[in-house]
């Protein structure tokens, strides 16, 4: 079995967590996916389609890029009622991302928690000996 | 990460303790947390006073960074953080000295019923509140609004409610700001945050936003009472709410926009989620316009709250909320950025006061308050956790140290995760209907996640701003019925 690609670490009010992956277009895609599956879990099939949403975004620095990306899914999730259940990273680098974020109506979901945002409070960002790692805080 | 916190800290009193602007470089100020010994050590447990240290380093902080008794951890600015800040010294606005969720607030409705009145009815209530009021993540609500009305309710606030007949004038006498900030400017705002609140007006929202029935238990001033019409075993309704999906956005949006001003401006935070601009700036006063528009939006959807919850009350009683005496006591917002007047070395300043979780407190003869309150201060609004107890406090004079700010809450002890893993929620449902209260939730998790061992005794935490003189008890209430997002 896959190894889970994030964990819940402690935080008294909020939600802190930590995603690994084997390089940084896995990171991006792990963190982003962690958000929907740390909230929601797949109930219904009441609404098959499914709705590919297409994300550019340009930052100042990585860890710029990082929360951007994560607060675009969660703003874009909460636009078009949308819980994403796969993620395409087709570029990364130059602190520019190129992505395919795949969605499902959320009425086919029991969503848990609102996650408001991702924060940029004690984020860590680094290479390790497996690939890449994060420390995230999101705002719930 | 190790989240305890070993910093220095020096008691000043018996409800004082500061972190000495020498902990770490950078800071302008020193830090002060209120709170008795035994909260300290709770305090202690997590990150929440490196987190005063840190927005110490605000450019143009006055005084101290300020953390009230019911302070935990958050993001950017502990919760119960507050801080002011001089335009005229390049003092700066923070969107994380505010928080996500904009004017999350809370407001306190007497009522005419008495505990007898309603004991057979609590869970009938309970029902039909959670059937009438739409709460849960992202719950969209019956009153629908156009994009010509949305931008109406960002200028006008509760106003905009009231004109729909959603209430009353004096409830917008009983509202701080009368329910609306003067200055929003909706053209600060983006589309992404107008579509993200679409929909949401009149919805309660999920976490730890509630609907509570209440009654008193307990009177501590007699004298400011009788001025409110509240007794003992007399009903109250507490709601708790915010600006959800738009405030979050508008935060989000200025978040993002802010953090390249630290280069700009050349600030130096020591954390980014501080990420801010001077409050004369341009990119300081589109924040300020559009935080407004947000925190108008909360005043009308509590206001819509109200509408809907006395609507039910009427259904269940079969008489008008009038004749119920379902009148608001005040509406206070704990999470916000206002322009204020305050003394400074003993000269008159307008300062940008910054109170994330904690709440406005004026005294007694405030120019600001309205003339029913002059007499007595404003009446200030402190939810507990759903097992124990709420109070209603008033301002003091004391307050002038704190900016006239004081709690917010009881504070979380501890994490949701930790809540998951450790409570029981058949269990818990259990204990608190022996207690006599009936709890309706979206989600058997939020039950969990808001149970009240995961948060601080909120009696702890008002002893110590009663005692530090900065508000005092008034009455205190305890839960009959809770809906929960």
């Amino acid at each position: 079995m896959k190894d889970k690609t994030y964990e819940i670490l402690e935080h008294t009010a909020d939600i802190a967590v930590r995603i690994k992956a084997q390089d940084l277009k896995e990171l991006f895609k792990n963190a982003g996916l962690a958000i929907f599956q740390i909230s929601s879990r797949k109930q219904f099939a009441k609404n098959k389609s499914h709705i590919d949403l297409s994300i550019k975004l340009k930052a100042d620095d990585l860890e710029q890029l990082f929360i951007n990306w994560l607060n675009e899914l969660l703003s874009l999730s909460a636009t078009h009622n949308l819980v994403f259940y796969n993620i395409k990273i087709n570029k990364l680098g130059g602190n520019n991302l190129e992505a395919i974020a795949i969605g499902n109506d959320m009425g086919n979901y029991k969503v848990y928690t609102e996650i408001k945002a991702a924060t940029y409070h004690q984020l860590k960002i680094e290479e390790t000996k497996e690939g890449w790692s994060a420390e995230v805080i999101f705002d719930v | 990460m190790s989240n305890i916190w070993s910093g220095p800290i020096e008691k000043i009193d018996d409800y004082r303790w500061r972190i000495p602007k020498t902990y770490k470089p950078g800071m302008r100020v020193p830090g002060i947390i209120y709170c008795n010994e035994k909260l300290l050590k709770d305090i202690r447990n997590d990150k929440a006073a490196e987190q005063v240290a840190n927005v110490a380093f605000l450019p143009g902080i006055v005084n101290a960074s300020l953390a009230m008794p019911d302070i935990h951890w958050g993001y950017g600015f502990p919760i119960g953080g507050v801080a002011a800040t001089d335009p005229e010294e390049g003092g700066v606005i923070s969107p994380g000295g505010v928080g996500f969720d904009i004017n999350c607030g809370v407001r306190l409705l007497r009522t005419d019923l008495k505990y007898d009145d309603i004991k057979d009815k609590i869970s009938d209530l309970v029902y039909a509140l959670f059937n009438d009021i739409p709460s849960g993540v992202g719950s969209k609500g019956d009153i629908r609004v156009s994009v010509k009305e949305e931008k109406e309710i960002l200028i006008k606030g509760a106003r905009w409610a009231v004109e729909k007949g959603y209430g009353i004038e004096d409830d917008l006498d009983c509202t701080e700001e009368n329910g609306a900030m003067q200055g929003a400017d909706p053209l600060a705002v983006s589309e992404r945050a107008y579509e993200r609140g679409k929909a949401q007006s009149g919805t309660l929202g999920s976490g730890n936003h509630f609907l509570e029935i209440q009654v008193i238990d307990q009177l501590y001033n007699r004298d400011i009472c009788d001025e409110l019409n509240l007794d003992l075993g007399q009903v109250t309704i507490m709601i708790h709410s915010g600006s959800r999906g738009f405030g979050y956005q508008v935060c989000e949006d200025y978040t993002r926009s802010m953090v390249h001003c630290l280069n700009k401006y050349n600030i130096n935070l020591p954390d980014r989620q501080l990420a801010c601009a001077p409050v004369n700036s341009e990119e300081g006063k589109a924040y300020l316009g559009a935080m407004k528009c947000a925190a108008n939006y909360a005043w009308a959807n509590r206001q819509c709250l109200m509408y809907l919850t006395r609507k039910v009350f009427e259904k269940i009683f079969a008489m008008s909320w009038q004749k119920l005496g379902m009148f608001l006591i005040y509406d206070v917002a704990h999470n916000i950025a206002k322009i204020e007047k305050h003394l400074v070395d003993g000269k008159e300043k307008n300062l940008c006061v910054h109170r994330k979780g904690a709440t406005r407190a004026l005294p007694a003869g405030h120019p600001a308050l309205p003339s029913r309150y002059k007499k007595i201060g404003q009446p200030v609004i402190i939810p507990g956790d759903m097992g124990r107890n709420s109070y209603l406090l008033v301002g003091q004079d004391k307050a002038a140290e704190t900016f006239f700010s004081t709690c917010h809450g009881a504070g979380r002890l501890m994490s949701r995760s930790a809540a998951i893993r450790s409570i029981n929620p058949d269990t818990l449902l259990k204990e608190l209907e022996s207690k006599g209260i009936i709890v309706k939730a979206s989600g058997r998790g939020t039950i969990v996640e808001e149970a009240p061992q995961a948060y601080k005794d909120v009696n702890e935490v008002v002893n110590v701003v009663h005692n530090a003189g900065i508000s005092k008890r008034v009455c205190r209430m305890r839960p009959l019925g809770v809906i929960k997002g």
